[in-house]
């Protein structure tokens, strides 16, 4: 398993079309779409690519999947964007956008956390205060924070970590942030 | 939260908890704090949901839902350098025995070197956002009457110097009896290191990693530390897989509870198929995992991983350490008020009346089975008549959606829980691990 795994973080990025089959709006997580990610998957250099950040641009993926000479189709009626990295250790973020080029939520599995600071980047603060204002119940179990400015959500268990963290006044209309896996 | 302590009534608990056959008092010095007993048969030890250590501790309260086992921890080598810890909470979630470096008074024991033959550092990041840090050291550790030698243990660092990839966030350093609500967790899960995840350790340099996961292991030199290799065998370890026999999982037996029970006692069970009293029932129902979880099917809706190439899902799994069953208000069970005597409890939920439901779970390899379960009102549990009860049978709370099935501790009530660990050999006909039965 090892020899199969890349050295840096990979990245796969699609373009969600707007769902008009009556089922609710939102970005699919990739995984479900194999044939889709096998399509787009792009193996990174060296370097570790720059992330987008929650609240940040999305600009910058852009034109680093532009000069992978990645093949993406853009629709008219995208109202929603994900962008997947993975990490050789094997933990995946998905990084949501909205047509604005906002990205409004970001999501993650995996054996390790995602460096938050590198994800949340300008919201970071916020999440570390948002943790810090449980009240403390003994007992381990999933977090479902839900203030004004930011939402965190966690689950799963050790090496199988699971959680979401959006803005709730960026996410677009139409978009269930629920649904973000 | 509670009206009384309910200590001196857990001790006589505890002492009696049921080992069976010949009780042998291991002798060992030093002292962890009240409570606990090492004796038992030769592959059972004692285990008790009783509040935990913090109960009758100023400012302290009940921990619900947590089973409590004790270990004795002696300096490798030593039978006199020892220290008994009671108030380890038993997490079938996690792997590793981790100790408040506080619970260990005194004990000297020798530091665990990472790849780079620098002493190694462990961190461990919880769901609920808080963190443990401290150095992998070595020690004899026995259970019950099964001795694992020179095991790597995590020792929870006293003071607050985890590194910022470490914490990553979070505030909540899980570091004193206060925070953590216990002395220690035994991480008896069904992996080998808590690096270890679908049969391999991404810590190891073996893995072929270029850089170390992490957070994960660390060295340090002085007040920096960065993320480090660490071979297999310095990995902070299941316990059981270093016992010298019994050593391919363990039985969680505790009693039924109705509603709700001031404590109940219990046992631990080392080893499947290796003893008269681990065989695994002919009508038990064997749950392979698929990146360690399994399916469950709920209110029409199916918990589970869609793809196990990259874990991807919302799956379902089997974990002492959660302290309610967790899942997805797919039902629309309303929740708890923010604003409760006892804080914010709008995560669990608080049906009107008793709430009795089923759900279906499936294994990876198509077996099914149902279980039924009952949701009570958690802040009548918390507040009413039963505010000092530490077994609380229908506690349950919302897990966001993406999230799976968390069949935590009110689900071993009434069961004898087979938690098989990956890589051990298994008993004939049984498939390999790893798994859950019941």
């Amino acid at each position: 398993m090892p020899n199969s795994i890349a050295k840096t973080w990979r990245r796969v990025t699609r373009i969600n079309m707007n769902m008009s089959n009556g089922s609710p709006s939102f970005c699919r997580p990739l995984g479900s779409v194999a044939a889709f990610v096998a399509l787009l998957a792009i193996t990174m250099g060296s370097s570790l690519p720059a992330f987008a950040s929650l609240g940040g641009n999305a600009g910058s993926i852009q034109a680093d999947t532009a000069r992978m000479g990645a093949s993406v189709n853009v629709s008219n009626t995208d109202n929603c964007e994900v962008h997947q990295l993975q990490s050789p250790a094997g933990t995946v973020v998905n990084e949501y956008i909205s047509s604005s080029g906002t990205v409004f939520a970001v999501s993650w599995h995996g054996p390790f956390l995602p460096d938050m600071q590198q994800i949340l980047g300008s919201y970071f603060q916020q999440y570390s205060a948002a943790l810090s204002s449980q009240s403390r119940q003994y007992g381990h179990r999933p977090l479902n924070i839900r203030q004004s400015g930011l939402v965190v959500q966690t689950g799963g268990h050790m090496r199988a970590h699971w959680g979401r963290v959006y803005v709730p006044s960026l996410v677009p209309e139409g978009v269930s942030a629920e649904q973000l896996q | 939260m509670q009206k009384y302590s309910i200590s001196v009534l857990l001790a006589g608990a505890l002492l009696i908890a049921g080992c069976g056959g010949s009780a042998t008092a291991k002798s060992t010095s030093g002292g962890g704090g009240g409570g606990g007993t090492t004796s038992g048969t030769s592959n059972t030890m004692a285990i008790a949901v009783n509040g935990g250590p913090t109960v009758g501790q100023a400012g302290g309260g009940i921990y619900p839902n947590a089973a409590f086992a004790s270990a004795t921890i002696c300096a490798p080598g030593s039978t006199s350098s020892c220290v008994t810890v009671s108030g380890l909470l038993l997490d079938t979630g996690s792997t590793g025995l981790r100790v408040l470096q506080s619970a260990l008074s005194s004990l000297n024991l020798p530091s665990v070197d990472a790849s780079n033959s620098s002493a190694a550092y462990d961190c461990v990041s919880f769901v609920d956002g808080s963190y443990l840090w401290g150095p992998v050291q070595g020690a004899d550790v026995t259970l019950g009457a099964e001795t694992a030698t020179n095991l790597p243990i995590q020792v929870i660092s006293t003071s607050n110097d985890a590194p910022s990839s470490c914490s990553n966030g979070s505030t909540i350093n899980a570091n004193s009896l206060a925070t953590l609500g216990a002395n220690g967790i035994l991480g008896v899960g069904v992996e080998q290191t808590d690096c270890f995840y679908e049969g391999a350790s991404a810590c190891d340099p073996a893995f072929g990693l270029a850089s170390p996961p992490y957070p994960a292991y660390y060295t340090c030199s002085g007040t920096s530390c960065s993320p480090a290799f660490i071979a297999t065998g310095n990995q902070v370890a299941n316990p059981v897989v270093l016992f010298p026999k019994d050593n391919n999982g363990v039985i969680v037996e505790l009693p039924a509870v109705s509603g709700s029970a001031a404590s109940v006692s219990g046992s631990l069970v080392f080893g499947i198929g290796t003893e008269s009293n681990n065989q695994l029932p002919s009508g038990a129902s064997i749950f392979t995992l698929t990146c360690d979880d399994f399916g469950t099917t709920f209110d029409g809706q199916k918990y589970d991983i869609t793809n196990a190439s990259n874990c991807s899902g919302s799956g379902s799994f089997i974990d002492s350490g959660s302290n309610g069953l967790y899942f997805p208000d797919a039902s629309n069970i309303p929740t708890c008020p923010k604003d409760t005597s006892v804080g914010d409890l709008s995560s669990f939920y608080c049906p009107s009346s008793t709430e009795n439901l089923s759900a279906t779970m499936t294994a990876a390899d198509g077996t099914t089975k149902n279980v039924s379960f009952s949701v009570q009102n958690a802040e009548s549990l918390f507040t009413g008549s039963t505010d000092s009860d530490a077994a609380l049978g229908g506690l349950a709370g919302t897990n966001p959606s993406g999230v799976g099935f968390d069949w935590g501790l009110p689900f071993f009530y009434g069961v004898n829980l087979y938690s098989a660990i990956d890589g051990q050999a298994m008993p004939s006909g049984a498939p390999a691990a790893p798994w859950w039965a019941y």
